[in-house]
């Protein structure tokens, strides 16, 4: 019953060879036998059967039906879907309820997909392995002592796991394209501004993006033409170019330039992973691509500079948890105003509470001129050098995570450690850039994820070449 | 290194208890953090500008009320009589 993605399931219930109900049923079954190991989802959509079965009186009608058809696709839990719990994975926003959907949601709505659950991610999307949720974490679908990645490991794990075909997350510093990488599927960070963040809770603004999270690099570029364009509720959108990212997606790479970022494949890379994006240089350069080594100097500093930026506009973010219009309830009477919000943020996890502390410590008078703005400059060079690249290069290529995925609990302890699990993807976020995350290959049972990196509004050629890269592999199905 | 004093006071801003035996493990953390952040001062970025991007009034969509379709204050759960309660200012 497996679909392979997104493009099969819609042509196997447009010819009839299943319909949206069939499908909806054994995707629900995957999730009862399957998510109390995996723990993707934070909440069900109990009417997902029923939608099914409406869809399915549609197409029997002849009546028009979405792009869509009924495909079962999960939301990450800091993504507004109107009338249901929306958590961000944190006890502080435990019965907080959508009162309106967020643009990506409504768009896929538009085009008749059904939202199978709600997924579980690292409280406020603060983290790498899910393990920072309020409510434990995600397994990997691989392995189920190891993380999924995060912090859209619960999108991850369903994708992975099949308790759907498809997910959409949120990725500030790598959180699409790390999970999907550890989960063996396709993650894909569109260039900023090409996805509405509306109805997005906001973690950090400047740099964060909305993106799918699929099996097959076809399946993101069939999501992308939904959920793409200008939202008149989110200003840094801009049009989408008028194109259609799925049309020429089997273009080839014949004769395009490949940089391969020489910083992202230094010291701090496992030799399998490094072996791993040898061998996919290789096979693009057997399609005809044209690959050479290139330096950013600044990605060193890329992800002091990321944390810097990023817990600056998430302390500002979270000011609006309050009790008072978001949070966890309790009546005021009887509090000072500060002892109440105080007592309130309690209910903020303990990474959050850090992120918040050092979000307020990095700006602040006296200390601003060494972290926040030398953040803020490093930003603006390393955006120079990437530009500069770009004019002799048309991808970047590199590993997606410098490591393997590894073992719940074996890194939680050690905050560098898992900052530096972000080293190779927070480049595309600080500059802006369009990257993807392509499964490539399996090592001692763990799947390695190959990242390319565009061109701003480069997203149709990015796909391209991931399309290409992809088209060399086959990996085998996840055992679960 | 910046002191215990100095994440005490910042934390005491930011309306976050670290109290109890969560203290210690916040304290080593967020030094750390701070700590690894010290790699920006060998980023020879004394010179460098910093990025601003305007748009103008012009390209703003228009200031207007939008009336939100639904019952908003459903939502609340500290509210009396069309007003959303707060604790004392003062």
């Amino acid at each position: 019953m497996a679909a392979k993605g997104i493009l099969q399931y819609v042509n196997d219930v447009k010819s009839g060879d299943t319909t949206c109900e069939a499908y909806m049923a054994w995707t629900l079954d995957r999730i009862k036998k399957y998510d109390g190991i995996l723990h993707a989802y934070l909440s069900l959509n109990d009417s997902a059967l029923d939608q099914a079965k409406e869809i399915d009186k549609k197409i029997k009608a002849g009546k028009k039906v979405g792009k869509c058809f009924g495909l079962p696709i999960s939301i990450k839990d800091n993504i507004c879907v109107k009338d249901t719990k929306t958590t961000c994975g944190s006890k502080i926003l435990e019965d907080f309820v959508a009162p309106y959907d967020a643009t990506v949601v409504a768009r896929l709505y538009a085009e008749d997909a059904i939202i199978t659950g709600k997924t579980n991610l690292d409280e406020f999307a603060m983290g790498l392995t899910t393990e920072f949720s309020a409510y434990g974490a995600s397994r990997n679908p691989w392995n189920t002592d190891y993380v999924p990645g995060g912090s859209s490991g619960g999108s991850a794990a369903a994708v992975g796991g099949m308790e759907c075909i498809a997910s959409i997350g949120s990725d500030t510093g790598g959180s699409v394209r790390n999970p999907a990488s550890f989960c063996g599927i396709v993650g894909y960070k569109p260039t900023y501004g090409l996805v509405s963040r509306y109805g997005l809770v906001s973690y950090a603004n400047s740099i964060e993006q909305i993106g799918p999270l699929t099996r097959t690099v076809e399946d993101a570029a069939f999501l992308l033409n939904i959920i793409a364009g200008r939202d008149e509720n989110d200003d840094t959108t801009v049009n989408s170019p008028g194109v259609d990212y799925l049309e020429n997606i089997d273009a080839g790479i014949e004769g395009k330039r490949i940089g391969i970022i020489k910083q992202m494949m230094s010291k701090g890379t496992a030799p399998k992973v490094a072996g791993a994006t040898r061998r996919a240089v290789s096979k693009l350069e057997d399609l005809g691509a044209k690959c050479e080594e290139i330096t950013l100097d600044m990605v060193e500093y890329s992800v002091a500079s990321y944390y810097t930026i990023t817990s600056t506009e998430a302390s500002s973010n979270l000011a609006r948890y309050d009790n008072i219009r978001y949070g966890y309830d309790f009546p005021p009477d009887g509090y000072e105003f500060n002892s109440y919000i105080a007592k309130a943020r309690r209910m903020f996890g303990p990474e959050v509470k850090r992120r918040m502390i050092l979000g307020g410590f990095v700006p602040s008078a006296g200390h601003a001129g060494r972290y926040y703005l030398k953040a803020l400059k490093v930003k603006n060079r390393l955006s120079e050098e990437v530009e500069a690249a770009f004019k002799d290069i048309d991808i970047m290529i590199a590993p997606t995570v410098p490591i393997l995925p590894f073992k719940i609990g074996e890194k939680i302890d050690d905050p560098i450690a898992l900052f530096l699990i972000d080293f190779n993807t927070v480049t595309a976020n600080l500059t802006g850039k369009p990257a993807i995350s392509v499964p490539f290959e399996i090592s001692d049972g763990l799947p390695i994820g190959i990242q390319l990196m565009g061109r701003s509004m480069g997203d149709a050629e990015l796909l391209q070449a991931a399309y290409a890269l992809q088209s060399t592999v086959q990996l085998p199905e996840v055992t679960l | 290194m910046v002191t215990e004093a100095e994440i005490e006071r910042v934390a005491k801003l930011m309306k976050i208890e670290i109290a109890g035996d969560e203290y210690a493990d916040h304290i080593d953390r967020v030094q750390k953090m701070i700590e690894y952040f010290d790699v920006l001062d060998r980023a020879g970025t004394t010179d460098a500008e910093l990025s601003v991007y305007e748009m103008p009034v012009t390209e703003l969509r228009e200031d207007e009320h939008v009336t939100f379709a639904g019952d908003i204050q459903k939502h609340l759960k500290n509210r009396k009589n069309g007003y959303v309660r707060a604790p004392k200012m003062v």
